[in-house]
């Protein structure tokens, strides 16, 4: 009974997937022809970074200089979970060392 | 400790790993990649070796504190040179095209990629590699200590 | 054009295999180094898809660095899997 409600819930999300696929414009995402992979329907953002990016920031790497420099708040998000994950792992194994001996 | 051939291979690969690493971190500006993923390939390297020989060894060659101590300097070196330019904002480049250390303009377009660029990304790139690698190496030296803990316990 | 689809297609099998793989074996040992395998041929796909970034941050962690942890933690505990 569980597999066949996994199987069929697993069809159901696959036929969804496929529709938006082949049907974009039911989801209002393109009016008229299909969405292409590597040309997104709305790049005034992008073009901003290509165009000013290298002037601003000094770097090559566009990539590096949104992660680093215009969304720098993101990175710092992302190094103090890293700190907090390790700060956890060390209290767990720590109390756990103590309950062993 | 693992067998002869996996110590074989561990030390030859070690440096290699450890050299692509730094690779990463310091161009990170100019190449794909960047602190995370360069700090992610160094401890890499650190667990290849933690996991080739046993715990007495590793525990006399990489220290729990320094690793430590290293992940804290990382992330005060970052959170410190973002507040730096603080008085235009949080995050200000303010090295950028100011023709001191890493101030060189880069000319707009493709071009050949020079590393005395890029304001303080590269600092940023830096303190984030080295504290991904004090993370990540210290997660592994946590486990390694476990292991032989409940190992002793359970003999 | 259609060597790229050939490529993906293979890959994407791939990733299937060694998923089904990861959960089927016995021995956590071999499940440990079929999730490696995984990362690697989902490292590969990110780079067919032009995000090398993302593509060095899965091979670095996902098939390097996850592999040696997992094979710690199976050193600290049992190989095999147990029905309960």
């Amino acid at each position: 009974m569980r597999k066949l409600l996994l199987c069929t819930a697993l069809i159901v999300v696959l036929a969804a997937f496929l529709y938006v696929s082949i049907n974009p414009a039911d989801f209002g995402y393109s009016t008229g022809d299909h969405l292409v992979f590597g040309h997104p329907r709305y790049v005034d953002m992008d073009d901003y970074f290509i165009h000013n990016g290298q002037n601003q920031t000094g770097a090559n790497n566009i990539v590096t200089s949104i992660v680093f420099d215009y969304r720098g708040f993101d990175t710092l998000g992302e190094a103090s979970v890293l700190f907090t994950a390790v700060l956890a792992v060390g209290m767990v194994l720590r109390a756990l060392r103590r309950d062993a001996k | 400790m693992m067998s002869k051939i996996v110590r074989t291979q561990a030390n030859f690969l070690y440096p290699l790993i450890m050299i692509f690493g730094f690779y990463i971190v310091a161009h990170g500006h100019l190449t794909p990649g960047g602190g995370f993923q360069g700090g992610a390939v160094i401890a890499t390297g650190v667990a290849l070796i933690a996991v080739a020989y046993s715990y007495k060894n590793v525990k006399t060659w990489i220290k729990k504190t320094r690793l430590t101590a290293t992940e804290a300097i990382g992330l005060l070196t970052f959170i410190i040179t973002a507040l730096l330019g603080i008085s235009r904002s949080f995050f200000y480049n303010w090295l950028a095209n100011t023709g001191l250390l890493f101030g060189q303009p880069v000319p707009y377009g493709i071009n050949p990629g020079y590393l005395n660029t890029a304001g303080t990304l590269p600092i940023m790139n830096f303190a984030v590699g080295i504290e991904v690698l004090g993370g990540l190496g210290v997660i592994i030296m946590y486990y390694l200590h476990y292991i032989k803990e409940v190992s002793k316990n359970a003999v | 054009m259609i060597f790229e689809s050939l490529l993906q297609i293979l890959l994407l099998a791939g990733l299937i295999i060694s998923a089904y793989l990861a959960i089927r074996y016995k021995d956590l040992l071999a499940c440990a180094v079929a999730l490696g395998v995984f990362s690697f041929l989902l490292s590969l796909e990110f780079y067919i898809l032009q995000a090398p970034d993302v593509a060095i941050a899965e091979a670095g962690i996902g098939a390097g660095l996850t592999t040696a942890i997992f094979i710690l933690a199976i050193k600290g505990t049992s190989r095999w899997e147990v029905e309960e």
